[in-house]
């Protein structure tokens, strides 16, 4: 009988990388809006929120390994860098690869995010939505766990929850002078937020 | 009164500071913190310190000096 261990690794660790990266967009949705207030301090979420992110990198890595390693669904390693090439479920694969792609770059910014320049560094990470969206429909329609009722709750759970803070934020934005658009100096009187 | 430190190798000029108090705060041509003033008594100073996300400002509480 075939050894199923890479097998529910490589479900599991697509699952956890899930979680995690559904927990640190919320968490990166709670340094922007702040329900907390004074209570967390911004400085303890950005820690958490990279470190969740970091760690989801993590799963990531895993599920990719252990999907070249185990044998119920054909995944080379070329196939975890090309979006395209695994012969399963080719479009919804490709999904997940480019989702870990761009969440590799949007890790990777972020020590580089002077050099990038803040305001380009802001925009890029409007990307996370990008990432959570392609990881989200990537699960739902390559996961092969998806039709159970416990998985469905967890997709539904995470999509709930980051529509959620997202409308929370946009209703607690700051209050703020107009910006004028265009310059890549900010101006001292106009502080900028995303 | 609040005596204000900010860490420019830490600030990445992410403005929640510039934000929360305006008055004593600002973003510079370069988009870093920088502070108006080196004392205040604007409690919002303690929001802006709690609200940077690398931990940046420094706010030490000081007794009025007698007038």
């Amino acid at each position: 009988m075939r050894d199923p261990t890479f097998w529910i690794l490589a479900r599991a660790s697509g699952l956890t990388a899930y979680v995690l990266l559904t927990m640190s967009v919320l968490a990166g949705l709670v340094l922007k809006s702040r329900p907390f207030g004074r209570a967390l301090s911004a400085a303890t979420v950005t820690d958490t929120h990279r470190f969740l992110a970091f760690l989801g990198l993590g799963a990531v890595a895993l599920h990719g390994i252990t999907l070249v390693l185990d044998s119920t669904v054909h995944i080379s390693l070329p196939a975890l860098l090309v979006p395209g090439l695994a012969p399963y479920r080719p479009l919804w694969t490709a999904l997940g690869v480019l989702a870990a792609e761009l969440a590799v770059v949007l890790v990777i910014s972020f020590p580089l995010r002077k050099r990038i320049g803040m305001r380009a560094w802001r925009r890029l990470h409007w990307a996370t939505y990008g990432v959570f969206a392609l990881a989200t429909v990537h699960g739902l329609a390559a996961g092969t766990d998806t039709p159970t009722p416990w998985a469905f709750a967890l997709y539904v759970g995470a999509v709930g929850s980051v529509v959620f803070a997202t409308a929370w934020r946009a209703l607690n934005r700051p209050v703020r002078p107009p910006t004028k658009g265009g310059h890549d100096v900010p101006n001292t009187d106009r502080p900028l937020t995303v | 009164m609040y005596r204000i430190q900010i860490d420019r190798s830490l600030c990445s000029g992410f403005g929640a500071c510039a934000e929360l108090a305006p008055e004593v705060i600002e973003l510079d041509a370069s988009g870093n913190a920088t502070a108006r003033v080196g004392v205040t008594d604007d409690p919002a100073v303690l929001d802006a310190a709690a609200a940077c996300p690398m931990a940046a400002i420094t706010v030490i509480e000081e007794e009025a000096e007698a007038a």
